[in-house]
């Protein structure tokens, strides 16, 4: 697929279309391959009115397998995935998918209700639903003239 | 002996390209999903993560010796929310793969569990080993 085009597609400038495509699918792969072995597994976490919410893709978890816990405002969540039992060690030809355990601990920027917290995991994606504590009033406080 | 094998080549395989928008108009990201092969006594097992597909927004063919994989993601994050950390995106999942006559096509089997495609690529009869009688003359 034709990342980069100029203007005009004149025939002495398509080799080096090619090969700024080439070069720029390089980058790619570069990305790509980071992504690989960036953390396991990857999150977003978004923000709404009153809650936050954090997405994790974590697919092929038993949610058995499945912790998740907060404390000081800190998210935790991990677990284990396992290679298929079947499969011996030998028997691969191919092995891009993560295995083993992990965990992420996620800081969240306001305090939170932390009995307000739910968790779903459907089709390979965690979702948890954190509220926030509701936040004290802003207090007025009367200045006293001095002697 | 290679049973199975990318369609597409490695420096291709992995990036990530701007799908054609869809109806209502938003780009939609494609991205290769990993996936692990390995082989058992019957032929091949194939797993591909695709988080976020459920069975109907997977579509799996077979044809001409190809093996196309496509996962639709659908999310439902609600589009009020402020993103504050962003580690992956939302797209598609495509991927494709040779298979050779060693597959029994017609026996392939798939399941899609938790976002995890496993998909059983049996080897066909001709492909295992054969005894042949040997007959005094």
């Amino acid at each position: 697929m034709p990342i980069f085009r100029w203007g005009q597609p004149w025939d002495p400038f398509q080799d080096l279309e090619r090969e700024v495509d080439r070069l720029l699918q390089g980058v790619n792969l570069t990305l790509h391959g980071v992504r690989f072995s960036r953390r396991f597994p990857q999150v977003n976490l978004f923000e709404l009115d009153d809650s936050y919410v954090l997405t994790a893709e974590i697919p092929g978890i038993d949610i058995s397998q499945l912790d998740v816990t907060i404390a000081s405002n800190c998210l935790t969540i991990k677990g284990t995935r396992l290679p298929p039992a079947e499969a011996g060690e030998d028997a691969f030809r191919r092995q891009e998918r993560f295995h083993g355990p992990w965990q992420r601990k996620i800081q969240l920027p306001d305090r939170i209700n932390e009995d307000g917290m739910r968790a779903d995991y459907s089709a390979g994606v965690l979702r948890v639903t954190l509220q926030k504590a509701p936040s004290a009033a802003a207090r007025h406080i009367k200045v006293n003239e001095g002697p | 002996m290679t049973d199975i094998s990318d369609h597409n080549p490695p420096h291709e395989s992995t990036s990530m390209i701007p799908a054609p928008e869809n109806s209502s108009g938003e780009p939609r990201l494609l991205f290769n999903p990993p996936i692990d092969i390995y082989e058992t006594p019957d032929g091949l097992v194939l797993y591909a993560d695709l988080p976020g597909v459920d069975s109907e927004g997977l579509d799996l063919q077979v044809q001409n010796n190809r093996l196309t994989l496509f996962g639709r993601v659908t999310t439902d994050v609600p589009q009020s929310a402020q993103m504050l950390h962003q580690e992956y995106h939302i797209g598609d999942f495509l991927r494709s793969f040779i298979l050779s006559d060693e597959v029994d096509h017609e026996r392939i089997h798939a399941k899609l569990t938790n976002g995890v495609l496993r998909v059983e690529l049996p080897r066909a009869a001709r492909a295992k080993p054969r005894r042949i009688e040997v007959s005094g003359g």
